[in-house]
């Protein structure tokens, strides 16, 4: 392991200073096409007709393409973890966010292409739409999505569940409840380097796809079930990406183009604008967290009841998996030995989400680290004692109760103390991650302490221990 | 119309109003002008104009007849690095890369405009301050620059081509620390 | 048509480009190109017609003899350096070093109102200095107040801009954080004799003088009490960068920050 601790070079870098590294737009193709994409001007509308007739007319253009060119139109990123496909292509008979691709063109250039889409013929038929997921589940509110108000497949539940010990117990024991709402907005990502996609066609029916994903399996694949190829009939070449931050691995860009290059039998290139990456790229969540702690006035924590709202957009794609997450997530770096967390995948009408650096636990962290502040505001006590006293130890467990092995709450938090000068009290600057005992095993904390050595607590007669199967109510 | 590019004449058969950027890139096929945004905002695209950093995605190039432009092809070579790409090279100054270049022109236009000596933070700051990045938290980038402009690193600083005598020439200050 | 579709005129003189220009019909005129040719880019610029490029019709000239004329072309790096405040402020809050290199103070003031955010900083400091601008039209030349050129439709070609020197200015810009390109609001103030002049930029589809506030302050107020006064008689935007709430809560305070830098400097 050479490597390990040395300075190295990045492999990139020579390329990188002089201007050399080759971004997909970087790349021709002879014969090359240029591509532009027709998309929805509302948030919410059916689409009565569909005619691409005038615009192929078009002296230049060389490929229109909608839903009905592509082989499988509707295709699940994620249908191997259990995500049912719910998003399109190509629009088929409603648009469902502001932006949503009816059609796409491929022409000589930009400026052709340009012009054609103002040449397609679209008839909208507005509906009411929503954007804000606290009111999804009201009776009245628009309805969106064919799945209902959230995202249904959790197994048998709408929602994700975690469930650890006795709720009830804890709000019953509290000497006080501390409640939090907490609401991250949406991020951009703006990477530099625009989404881009060069999708050449080869004589003997390959594809060449040149793409800026940041996941080339996972994408080769998405274009391969949509285009119905096998998976040795596309080349991706790639991993020179400008920027993704989770941004690109949505594959929004390849698969248009690929069915493009297929009709117009000529390479397709297809960059979007900055125009385009701000408006209809898709981003990083809006979250509606609440959360109540049952607390002790010494500063335990006894139980946390968490309700959180996650704003999918107008479809699914990986919100289940981020969301999955977070709940994984929010118990935080301390140890909650009761636990009823509901979580919901909300459809509204803003552009689909996506992953972006810390997908679905980047909002948990936000919201119960500023809870775990507020609940020492509360209690009057300090904020760095109760975290440590709450930390989580060996033999300590999650919500899905697996034992904590290595935490690293208590070095941290100290080194962090270190760091900015805090002076803490003897007993709180002696404390380590090691199991809990004496003062720091309160009755309240033994049921969920695993066995010395065990990877998972079970229970008698236990469930398992799975996500969303939690022994408690 | 003809303009000089890393001091070859080109010839462009472009409207008069397309962007340079657009001459450069897909005429010309320089591909080391980024476009990130098209409108000004970001710096990806910054060339030099006759010495001067200027963005290509701004200028139409009906009114660069006779210009001479520079970009990072006329800067350096893999084998013949001005010292300020050995600096961005050393100092990871560069993640994705795509900011990469319009930093580099900008940053050695400070470099020369000042004589080739040593820069303050705030003036590298202020020479950038068109510039986005959104990898490297511009920290390494400003450390680069003054690193460079402190004859940290080998390497030549500015460009010369044959005729053209805009640029100061500077004698870099020797091996790196 | 393509939006490059477009017959360039490139006059030498300001002769040749007041000809060239003629009645201003079917005629895009290109100054240093920073507002303009984003919509080139993305498909939204005047298909056909004729295209009159500045960059030779020596517009460009700065003179400074008590009062100061800025050519149409002049740069705002050449509105820096000629010092003359309020101007020079604005100018140098403006963007960054390469579009100010390159953006000019005739296009400045002649940009239309902004879809999506305000333009025409300059607007605003022009405005508190009582500055004439000279343009032709349909009509011939004429000289005119800057508020009269801001009051009409923007179909003339402006050749130069023409201050007298004020005492004094003052110039305060909000912006959001790292948003250096943008200004969400911003307030000038010049003291040219006879009285102080107070205009905003960012609060209305083009810059506007504050009356109010010139009242007050010819009556002897302070500068918070004549701060207050800076919301009389406009209706902010919302926009991407500001809510009108949040412009109309900020004004005042902006204004009266302006009124005491001009009275301290």
């Amino acid at each position: 392991m050479k490597a390990v601790g040395a300075k190295l070079p990045r492999y990139d870098g020579i390329a990188h200073i002089t201007g050399r590294t080759a971004f997909v737009d970087d790349v021709k193709a002879p014969g090359m096409l240029q591509a532009r994409a027709l998309r929805s001007p509302h948030h919410h509308a059916a689409i009565r007709n569909l005619d691409t007739r005038r615009a192929e007319q078009l002296p230049g253009v060389r490929a229109i393409v909608t839903h009905r060119d592509v082989p499988h139109n509707i295709y699940g990123h994620l249908e191997a973890l259990g995500v049912p496909a719910d998003e399109p292509l190509l629009a088929e008979d409603v648009v469902r966010w502001r932006g949503q691709p009816v059609a796409a063109v491929a022409a000589e250039d930009v400026d052709t292409a340009m012009e054609a889409l103002q040449l397609i013929d679209v008839e909208y038929e507005e509906r009411p739409a929503l954007f804000d997921i606290r009111l999804a589940l009201e009776p009245d509110a628009p309805e969106i999505h064919e799945w209902g108000p959230v995202f249904p497949h959790f197994g048998p539940h709408n929602h994700r569940r975690v469930r650890k010990g006795d709720i009830e117990w804890a709000m019953d024991a509290a000497d006080t409840i501390v409640s939090g709402v907490y609401r991250p907005q949406a991020i951009e990502h703006v990477p530099l380097e625009t989404q881009a996609a060069l999708v050449i066609p080869e004589p003997d029916g390959r594809l060449t796809v040149y793409s800026c994903t940041q996941a080339m399996y996972f994408s080769l694949g998405v274009v391969a079930a949509h285009l119905k190829l096998p998976l040795n009939r596309i080349k991706f070449i790639g991993g020179t990406v400008g920027g993704g931050f989770g941004g690109k691995v949505d594959t929004a860009s390849e698969t248009i183009a690929a069915v493009l290059a297929l009709k117009a039998q000529r390479p397709v290139k297809w960059r979007w604008t900055r125009e385009e990456e701000f408006l209809v790229s898709s981003t990083r969540a809006p979250w509606h967290i609440e959360i109540e702690d049952a607390v002790s006035s010494d500063g335990w924590i006894l139980g946390r009841r968490m309700v959180t709202l996650h704003d999918s957009g107008a479809y699914a794609r990986f919100s289940p998996y981020g969301l999955t997450k977070h709940a994984f997530h929010h118990t935080g770096a301390y140890t909650i030995p009761n636990l009823k967390f509901d979580g919901f995948v909300v459809f509204t009408n803003r552009v689909p989400t996506t992953a972006m650096r810390g997908f679905g636990v980047t909002s948990v962290s936000m919201a119960v680290e500023t809870h775990i502040t507020r609940v020492a505001d509360v209690l009057g006590l300090d904020p760095w004692e109760i975290r440590l006293k709450n930390a989580n130890r060996v033999g300590d467990t999650t919500g899905n109760l697996v034992a904590m092995q290595d935490p690293s709450t208590v070095p941290v938090t100290l080194a962090t103390a270190d760091a900015v000068g805090k002076e803490l009290p003897a007993q709180f600057r002696a404390m380590t991650s090691e199991r809990r005992s004496g003062d720091l095993l309160p009755a309240h904390l033994v049921a969920q302490q695993a066995p010395e050595g065990a990877h998972v607590l079970k229970r008698a007669g236990a469930l398992d221990a799975a996500p969303g199967n939690g022994g408690g109510r | 119309m003809e303009l000089m590019v890393n001091g070859t004449p080109r010839a462009t058969a472009s409207s008069p109003v397309t962007p340079l950027l657009t001459v450069l890139r897909d005429e010309l096929s320089v591909t080391s002008v980024k476009p990130g945004c098209e409108q000004g905002g970001c710096g990806s695209c910054t060339v030099w104009v006759d010495g001067e950093p200027r963005r290509a995605c701004l200028l139409p190039v009906g009114t660069l007849e006779g210009a001479r432009v520079t970009t990072v092809e006329g800067l350096g070579t893999p084998r013949d690095l001005a010292a300020l790409q050995a600096a961005f090279n050393d100092r990871y100054a560069a993640q994705c890369g795509y900011c990469t270049s319009g930093m580099l022109m900008a940053a050695q236009a400070l470099i020369d405009r000042t004589g080739g000596g040593p820069v303050t933070r705030e003036q590298v700051i202020e020479a950038l301050s068109g510039h986005v990045c959104r990898c490297t938290g511009y920290v390494k980038i400003l450390d680069a620059v003054i690193a460079a402009a402190n004859g940290e690193y080998e390497g030549h600083h500015g460009v010369e081509f044959e005729g053209d005598a805009s640029q100061p020439e500077v004698e870099p200050k020797g091996a790196p620390a | 048509m393509r939006s490059s579709d477009t017959e360039a005129l490139i006059p030498t003189s300001e002769a040749e480009a007041v000809e060239a220009f003629r009645d201003g019909s079917g005629v895009t005129v290109l100054a240093g190109g920073t507002i303009l040719m984003p919509d080139v880019t993305y498909g939204r610029y005047p298909k056909g017609g004729r295209t009159l490029m500045l960059h030779r019709a020596g517009l460009d000239t700065v003179t400074d003899n008590g009062v100061v004329t800025f050519g149409a072309m002049a740069t705002l790096d050449a509105v820096v350096a000629s010092g003359v405040p309020p101007l020079a402020e604005a100018a140098a809050a403006v963007a960054d070093p390469e579009i100010r290199a390159q953006a000019t103070i005739g296009g400045n003031l002649a940009a239309p109102p902004g879809v999506a955010s305000p333009r025409g900083d300059l607007q605003a400091p022009l405005l508190a200095m009582g500055a004439r601008v000279r343009s032709v039209g349909a009509d011939g030349e004429r000289t005119e107040p800057v508020e009269d050129y801001l009051a009409h439709e923007r179909g003339r070609l402006v050749l130069s801009i023409e201050i007298d020197r004020p005492a004094r200015g003052a110039y305060l810009t909000q912006r959001r954080p790292h948003s250096h390109s943008y200004s969400v609001m911003a307030v000038a103030a010049a003291d040219v004799g006879g009285g102080v002049r107070v205009a905003a930029a960012g609060i209305a589809p083009s810059a506007v003088r504050l009356s109010g506030v010139e009242e007050a302050l010819a009556n002897g107020e302070s500068a918070a009490e004549a701060g207050a006064h800076a919301g009389e008689g406009v209706e902010p935007p919302d926009d991407a960068l500001a809510s009108g709430w949040y412009r109309r809560e900020v004004l005042p305070v902006l204004t009266a920050r302006v009124i005491e830098q001009l009275q301290g400097g």
